[in-house]
C-alpha cells in the first residue's frame, strides 16, 4: 500500500504496457469517505422527508411511529458521523502534535490563482489550463465546504435533539435558528453534492480514486501535473521514461522493469 | 380497536332506549305519528278554534296539570309574552302547534314528568323548521339525548316554548345585534360553569361590557344546530380554522390592532404545520401538538398582556411550555417566535440565518453550478471538436499536455509542495524525491509533443489507446490495436 506505483503489466517494445499508479489516498481516509457518505446519504434520506413533511415527505411519515422511526434513524446515522467527523478532528490533531499533518488540504492563494485562471479558461480567455498539485481547488473546495457544512449540521442537529440542555446556556431563539439553519444547510449541502461533486468525480471524468486509493499515471499527470513532477521529477507533459528523472532521483519502486 | 366495540355498545343502548320511548308512546296513545309529526301544520285558515278561546282559560295563571309523578305541568301562558313572541307577532294560532286540542273537553294528555311532556310536544318545531330540527339531530345534544340524558337540549330548551323570539334579521337572515348578547345566556342555563369562565375571558368581557359585536358567542365557535361535540380529535384539530375565521379577517382585526398573521405563523411553525397537516389527511388522529386554545385557553382567553395568564407576560408563556415541556427551562419560551415574523426586530437570530441562506445559496451554489456548467461546455466542445479533427487527435492531446509546463510560471508552488513533504509522506506513503532543478529553468512555451510518439499514445493503456489513423482511413483494416495482447 505504502508503494506509490502498482505494476499492472509489462511494457514491450511499445506495444506493452506498463501502467503506473500513484497513491492519493490512505486506507483510512479511504474508509473515512465511505462512513462520511454513508452517513450522509442515511441522514438526507431520513432528514429530506422531514423538511418536506407538509408536502410529499407525508407519503412517507404518514403516522407517528413512522417519524419517530425515521428521527431514530436519522438519529443513529448522526451519531455514525459525528464519531466519524471526532476521528478526523483527533487524527488530524494528533498528526499536528506530531508535526506530521499533511498541509495540501489547506487553501492558499494559489487556489486563488489557479481558480481565476481556470475561470479565465473556461471563458476562453487563454489556453492555459491551471497545472495542480495533489488537490486542486475544486478537491480542495469540495473538502471545506463539506467540512463547514457538516459542522452546521452536527451543530445545528445537536441544538434540535437535546433543545432544553441547549437553551441553559443559550437563548431560545437558537432553535428556530438551528431548525432553519439545519433544513437549509441540508439544501445546501444536497445542492452541492449534486452539482459539484458529482460532477467532478463522475461527469468531467470518473475519478473513483477516494475508493481504489490511487490514480493512474495519465490521470496524474493531466490533472495533478504539479504533484506528478514532485513525486517523479519528470514534468507532467515530458515522457517519463524510466531513466529520464535529474540525477539524484531515487529509483522509483515498482517501476517497471524490462 | 376499542372504539368500534364503544361505539356498538352506545348503539344499541341508544336504539333500547329509543325502542322502550317509542313503546311507552304508543301505549299512551295520545303521540301522533311521527311521520304525521312531519306534515305541515294546518293553515290559518282552516284553525276552528281562535287565540283568544285557548287563552280564556290558559291565560289564567295556576292551571296545572298533575303528571304521573305527581308533578305539575304548568298549563299557563302568559297572554302578553305568547303576543310579543314572534309567532305571537305574526299571527299564530295555538292550535297551528297544539293540532290535536281543537276540541273540549280534550284528548287525554299524560306524561310520566315535566320533561316528558316538554320532550314530548317539542316535536311541533318539526312541522315549521324541519331544517333546524335536522341539523339538531346531528348535534351533540341529540347524541346525548340518544345516550339516554332525558336533559339534553331540545328545540324548546334554547327558544322556549311560547315567548319565542326574533334573533335574526328577516331580510338578511344575519343574527340580530341583540341576539348575540343573549345566546351566552342561553346556553349559561345548562353551561353555566363554562358561561362565568366565558365572562372573564376577552371576549366574553366585552361582550357584557361594551356589547361588542366583534367578539365570539358560543355559537361563532361551537355552531348552531348541529352543534359538535367538541372533546374530539377531529374537532380539536379543526379548532385553528375556527380562530382563524375571525383572527386573519382585517377588517375586524385592524379596529383593535390585532396580527391577522397568527394562523400563517402558526402554520409555519412546526406545532401548527403537524397539527394543519393532520386536520387535512387523518382528522381523527389524535395529536400531541397544540392548538390554539391549548395556549391561550379555551372559554377564558384572556389579553395578551393579562398579567395572570397573558402569554406576553414571560412566566405565565414558560408556565404554558412546561404543560408539554416539563423540562422547559426559562429561556426555552424564546425558541416560539410568538407569532412574529422573524424580522431584525423580533427573532433577528431567525432572521439574520434566513438572510444568510437566501444569499449563500444562491449565491455560491449558483455561482458553483455556472462553473460547472462552463466546464462541461467547454469538454463537450473540445470532444466535438476532436471528432471532427480526429486525423488530428494528437493536436488535441498537445494542448492538454501545454498546461503542465504552464506551472513552471508559478514558482511559489514547489515550495509550498516542499514544505510539505515531510507530511504527505505519512500521508502518500510516497518517498518524495529531490525535486529537479532544471524544473525552474523550464521554458514557458507550451510543450511541443514529438511528433513520432504522442503522449496521448503514451499515457494511456495500451488496448485503449485509439489509433492514431482517421476511423476511415485505408490502415483501419489491419487488425484492431488491442489484437497484439491477445
Amino acid at each position: 500500500m505504502d508503494q506509490a506505483q502498482r505494476p499492472q503489466g509489462r511494457s514491450y517494445q511499445g506495444v506493452v504496457r506498463t501502467e503506473r499508479t500513484f497513491a492519493r489516498f490512505t486506507l483510512g481516509q479511504r474508509w473515512e469517505h465511505l462512513a462520511v457518505m454513508v452517513t450522509f446519504t442515511v441522514l438526507l434520506l431520513t432528514g429530506l422527508p422531514q423538511k418536506y413533511f407538509a408536502s410529499w415527505g407525508h407519503d412517507i411519515l404518514a403516522t407517528p411511529q413512522s417519524i419517530l422511526l425515521v428521527r431514530r434513524i436519522h438519529h443513529i446515522a448522526a451519531i455514525g458521523l459525528i464519531l466519524e467527523v471526532i476521528y478526523h478532528l483527533g487524527r488530524a490533531l494528533y498528526l499536528l502534535a506530531r508535526r506530521r499533518l499533511s498541509g495540501d488540504i489547506f487553501p492558499n492563494w494559489q487556489d486563488v490563482r489557479d481558480a481565476w485562471q481556470m475561470a479565465r479558461y473556461l471563458l476562453y480567455l487563454t489556453h492555459k489550463k491551471p497545472a495542480y498539485s495533489k488537490y486542486n481547488f475544486e478537491q480542495k473546495f469540495t473538502y471545506w465546504f463539506l467540512f463547514f457544512a457538516i459542522g452546521v449540521m452536527i451543530f445545528s442537529g445537536l441544538i434540535l435533539w437535546f433543545p432544553y440542555w441547549w437553551t441553559h446556556l443559550l437563548p431560545g431563539g437558537i432553535i428556530p435558528a438551528a431548525q432553519l439553519a439545519h433544513s437549509s444547510e441540508a439544501i445546501a449541502a444536497v445542492l452541492f453534492i449534486l452539482i459539484w461533486h458529482i460532477y467532478h468525480v463522475h461527469l468531467e471524468r470518473v475519478n473513483l480514486s477516494i475508493f481504489t486509493g490511487h490514480l493512474n499515471e495519465a490521470d496524474m499527470r493531466r490533472y495533478h501535473g504539479l504533484e506528478y513532477q514532485r513525486l517523479t521529477g519528470v514534468a507532467a507533459g515530458e515522457e517519463a521514461a524510466p531513466g529520464l528523472g535529474s540525477a539524484g532521483e531515487p529509483p522509483l519502486q515498482g517501476e517497471e522493469s524490462l | 380497536m376499542r372504539r368500534p366495540a364503544f361505539l356498538a355498545i352506545f348503539t344499541i343502548a341508544g336504539l333500547t332506549v329509543a325502542v322502550a320511548a317509542l313503546g311507552k308512546a304508543a301505549l299512551a296513545g295520545d303521540s301522533p305519528d311521527p311521520l304525521a309529526q312531519a306534515t305541515p301544520p294546518p293553515a290559518l285558515e282552516s284553525i276552528p278554534v281562535s287565540n283568544e278561546t285557548c287563552l280564556g282559560c290558559h291565560g289564567v295563571p295556576g292551571l296545572v296539570l298533575p303528571l304521573e309523578n305527581g308533578e305539575n305541568l304548568v298549563l299557563y301562558v302568559s297572554p302578553q309574552e305568547f303576543a310579543d313572541s314572534i309567532h305571537g307577532q305574526r299571527g299564530y294560532a295555538c292550535m297551528q302547534c297544539h293540532t290535536t286540542v281543537g276540541d273540549y273537553p280534550h284528548p287525554s294528555f299524560s306524561a310520566a314528568d315535566v320533561r316528558d311532556a316538554s320532550l314530548q310536544l317539542y316535536q311541533a318545531c318539526r312541522r315549521c323548521h324541519a331544517s333546524q330540527y335536522a341539523q339538531t339531530q346531528d348535534s351533540v345534544h341529540a347524541a346525548a339525548m340518544q345516550t339516554g340524558n332525558r336533559n339534553a337540549a331540545i328545540c324548546t330548551d334554547c327558544h322556549t316554548a311560547h315567548a319565542t323570539r326574533q334573533l335574526t334579521d328577516p331580510a338578511t337572515h344575519q343574527l340580530l345585534s341583540e341576539s348575540r348578547s343573549w345566546i351566552p345566556q342561553t346556553c349559561a342555563q345548562c353551561h353555566s360553569a363554562i358561561y362565568e369562565k366565558y365572562l372573564t375571558s376577552v371576549h366574553g368581557a366585552a361582550l357584557q361590557a361594551e356589547g361588542n359585536l366583534d367578539v365570539p358567542t358560543c355559537i361563532d365557535c361551537h355552531g348552531v344546530h348541529n352543534i359538535e361535540d367538541p372533546t374530539t380529535a377531529a374537532f380539536r384539530l379543526n379548532s385553528p380554522m375556527i380562530c382563524a375565521g375571525c383572527h386573519t379577517n382585517p377588517e375586524i382585526m385592524d379596529k383593535y390592532g390585532i396580527s391577522t398573521q397568527v394562523l400563517e405563523t402558526y402554520v409555519a411553525d412546526f406545532h401548527g404545520t403537524t397539527v394543519i397537516l393532520f386536520e387535512k389527511q387523518h382528522p381523527e388522529a389524535e395529536t400531541n401538538k397544540p392548538v390554539c386554545y391549548d395556549c391561550h385557553g379555551v372559554h377564558d382567553i384572556k389579553r395578551p398582556d393579562d398579567p395572570e395568564k397573558g402569554l406576553q407576560v414571560r412566566s405565565n408563556l414558560l408556565a404554558r411550555c412546561q404543560v408539554c415541556h416539563p423540562d422547559a427551562t426559562a429561556n426555552f419560551p424564546d425558541a416560539w417566535l410568538s407569532h412574529y415574523i422573524p424580522s431584525p426586530q423580533k427573532a433577528p437570530l431567525v432572521y439574520t440565518v434566513n438572510l444568510f441562506y437566501k444569499i449563500f445559496i444562491p449565491g455560491v451554489l449558483g455561482s458553483m453550478a455556472i462553473l460547472v456548467a462552463l466546464d462541461a461546455g467547454s469538454a463537450l466542445r473540445r470532444r466535438f471538436r476532436a471528432r471532427r479533427a480526429a486525423p488530428e487527435l494528437l493536436t488535441m492531446e498537445a494542448e492538454d499536455a501545454q498546461t503542465t509546463p504552464a506551472a513552471g510560471d508559478l514558482p511559489g508552488d514547489e515550495a509550498v509542495a516542499s514544505s510539505d513533504e515531510a507530511s504527505s509522506q505519512e500521508e502518500t506513503g510516497f518517498e518524495p524525491p529531490v525535486p529537479p532543478s532544471a524544473d525552474q529553468g523550464e521554458p514557458a512555451e507550451p510543450y511541443e509533443p514529438p511528433a513520432e510518439a504522442g503522449p496521448g499514445e503514451e499515457i494511456r493503456p495500451a488496448q485503449e489507446a485509439e489509433p492514431p489513423q482517421a476511423p476511415d482511413s485505408p490502415a483501419n483494416d489491419q487488425p484492431e490495436e488491442g489484437a497484439p495482447h491477445g
